[in-house]
């Protein structure tokens, strides 16, 4: 019986006294630099959506069809990536898998987000070739200076993006003085068939260039971009620190000869030429409670009107009745055509703000974030809110629980939107 | 009168030697001391619950002079690629996925847990800190050290100092109204080589976070010159290529 009773202690207590001797250790060994790499993360993300069947968006999309009610969506995704590394040489890849089932049927899309070689004979010099994302500005939810990349989801803004295949090259520099630092990346862009075609207009080389300082503590961008494919652009953005617990940043962007497509509420279809505005200013603030702040206005000089808007949708509404009356779908078809790239545009008008706050491990509960986001559409005056539960208690593991509500009038933005709220759940996985 | 004057100064010297010590030569030389003023070094970072579980995170440092210092994270694979740079007061995050720095504040935490950016990228603490105070306490030095500037993470530090080997034992992390933040504890001094002997684990604990600690431990710390360039926010995402 002792010698159980000396057995149950051991099982109990053997575990602890282990824990208590290597409680910290960190071997040698994880420290040793290997010359690849290669990992990934997964994902599975189901999604129900509550569908206003009064809305524009709702009758474009789901005129021949009939959901019946609230719709579900299941989305998987993969990202591979890799690395290569010899000497002053690296060979990088980032492959991106897009699985959806939903009322649609499946779909499933495969890419390269990028894929790219990089020399770096100094620290002060890197040249790059290949596939790869720039992600230039400073702007959270928007980033009007982002000439070559893709435009991001301000809902989900730190979602990795496919890039573009260019040469590029960093040149960085450092001082002692109020000019601690100057870079300088200049990008040759070029679009031919099968290469960056979607990117504008088809057999132009392009060129891209920022120019970053530090100077007096403050993160300066000059950015241009001009060749064939759009209309050249020029960009300034900035960021600073006032305080230890809150930044300031923003954006400019001079847009020459923009092109906005418009139709009037009968389906006549306008082009508007001229030079386009656009900027952004917002702020980062924390806490003492470590409540993290962002708050964002977005003038978008390309975006449309009030007006504008509800004459996109009061012609879909006619193409819809037409559509009951006749079977004929020749509006709506018109109608989706104007949607892609131009009202179809994530936040396709002129004024917005962004608000997110989000509370870093509240009551002492570590990796536990909740957050709240609106955007208001200034103009109109409709909405989103998305709350949000954010957990990472399991290394490589990231659960997340988040709801949007689109609110808004007939014939706002969100108002028209095809669905009045929505609940997805992610959970992905790093390895 | 010169002999009672020699005298009286003699007596004071002897009776109160911690005067003749310099409170700012002291924390010079317990910089000089943790670390060389260019180094790079491998850490892991481990947030420790009530209840024992643990989140680990292995991070490649590198430091040259008294305002540059950046690492990036190794493992785990969630965090890999994530770097942060501290120029001085500016402090920036680059996440992969972002794919651009973004500026952060030295009082948020990029791994959660007990420490936050400036004690992961902690500075020289003579570069941030003036002495206010030097005293005896037993077999240490109590260091009462006031911030330079607002832009710093702590208003002010209590520091105890090991009388021999200079080093500190014990730090204190407190506001202007001298409320406790946290505690940070330096344990386990290992050699290193080229000379350095150090605490190899710096554990802290903190009353915002009853229960849970956060632990860093050092494997290796290395003199080394960077370039200024590697302490620039083009540089950030290639920090890793600094290893060898």
């Amino acid at each position: 019986m002792k010698i159980l009773i000396v057995l149950l202690n051991l099982f109990i207590f053997l575990p602890a006294l282990a824990y208590g001797e290597d409680q910290y250790k960190f071997d040698l060994a994880e420290t040793e630099k290997k010359p690849y790499h290669f990992g990934g993360y997964a994902e599975f993300r189901p999604v129900a959506f509550w569908p206003n069947t009064n809305t524009a968006q709702y009758k474009l999309n789901y005129y021949k069809r009939d959901p019946g009610g609230n719709t579900e969506e299941y989305n998987g995704k993969l990202q591979l990536e890799g690395s290569y590394e010899k000497e002053a040489a690296r060979l990088y890849f980032k492959t991106n898998t897009d699985y959806k089932n939903s009322y649609f049927g499946e779909s499933e899309h495969s890419t390269f987000y990028e894929g790219y070689l990089s020399l770096k004979p100094s620290a002060s010099l890197k040249v790059d070739a290949g596939k790869r994302t720039f992600k230039w500005g400073k702007g959270y939810a928007w980033n009007p200076v982002a000439f070559i990349d893709r435009p991001k989801d301000p809902n989900d803004p730190e979602l990795a993006l496919e890039g573009y295949i260019v040469a590029t090259a960093d040149y960085v520099k450092s001082f002692d003085g109020p000019l601690k630092t100057i870079s300088f990346t200049p990008v040759l862009l070029p679009v031919y068939d099968h290469i960056n075609d979607s990117f504008g207009q088809n057999n132009y080389p392009n060129f891209a260039g920022k120019l970053y300082l530090l100077f007096y503590d403050t993160d300066i961008d000059l950015i241009v971009f001009t060749g064939g494919s759009k209309t050249t652009r020029y960009g300034l953005d900035f960021s600073r620190n006032i305080t230890t617990n809150l930044e300031v940043h923003g954006e400019f962007a001079y847009i020459r000869d923009y092109q906005k497509n418009f139709i009037d509420s009968n389906g006549n279809s306008y082009l508007n030429e001229y030079d386009a505005k656009s900027y952004l200013l917002g702020i980062r603030y924390l806490t003492a409670i470590n409540t993290t702040y962002i708050f964002e206005y977005y003038h978008n000089g390309t975006g449309y009107t009030e007006v504008e808007m509800k004459s996109y949708n009061s012609f879909i509404d006619k193409g819809y009745q037409s559509y009951l009356s006749t079977r004929n779908d020749s509006l709506l078809q018109k109608a989706a055509t104007l949607t892609e790239n131009n009202y179809g545009r994530v936040n396709p008008m002129s004024n917005y703000l962004y608000l997110r706050v989000s509370q870093q491990e509240p009551f002492d509960i570590l990796y536990f974030t909740p957050a709240i986001t609106g955007i208001w559409n200034v103009d109109d005056k409709s909405m989103t809110i998305s709350p949000e539960v954010l957990y990472t208690r399991f290394t490589n593991w990231e659960l997340r629980l988040k709801a949007m509500f689109l609110i808004g009038a007939k014939d706002s933005e969100f108002g028209e939107k095809q669905n009045d709220y929505r609940l997805e759940f992610r959970v992905g996985h790093y390895f | 009168m010169y002999k009672v004057l020699i005298s009286s100064l003699v007596i004071l010297l002897l009776v109160l030697p911690v005067y003749a010590i310099d409170g700012t030569q002291l924390l010079e030389q317990v910089d000089k001391n943790l670390n060389p003023e260019s180094y790079e070094a491998y850490r892991k970072l481990i947030n420790v619950e009530p209840d024992g579980k643990r989140k680990e995170y292995t991070l490649f440092t590198i430091k040259k002079g008294t305002d540059k210092i950046a690492a990036i994270f190794l493992a785990p694979a969630s965090e890999k690629g994530r770097s942060i740079l501290r120029l001085g007061d500016n402090m920036w995050l680059y996440i992969p996925n972002v794919g651009k720095p973004i500026r952060i504040t030295s009082l948020q935490s990029v791994v959660g847990g007990v420490f936050n950016n400036a004690d992961i990228l902690n500075l020289d603490y003579v570069a941030e800190y003036n002495v206010e105070s030097l005293k005896e306490a037993g077999k240490e030095y109590l260091l009462s050290l006031k911030a330079k500037t607002r832009e710093v993470a702590y208003d002010r530090l209590k520091m105890w100092v090991d009388k021999n080997k200079l080093l500190p034992t014990k730090i204190e992390c407190l506001t202007e109204k001298f409320l406790l933040i946290k505690t940070l504890y330096f344990k386990d001094h290992k050699d290193f080589g080229g000379g350095l002997v150090r605490p190899s684990i710096i554990e802290t604990d903190s009353p915002l976070y009853k229960g849970y600690k956060s632990v860093i431990i050092y494997a290796r710390i290395k003199r080394r010159d960077f370039k200024d360039e590697s302490f620039t926010l083009t540089f950030m995402p290639h920090i890793e290529s600094l290893r060898r």
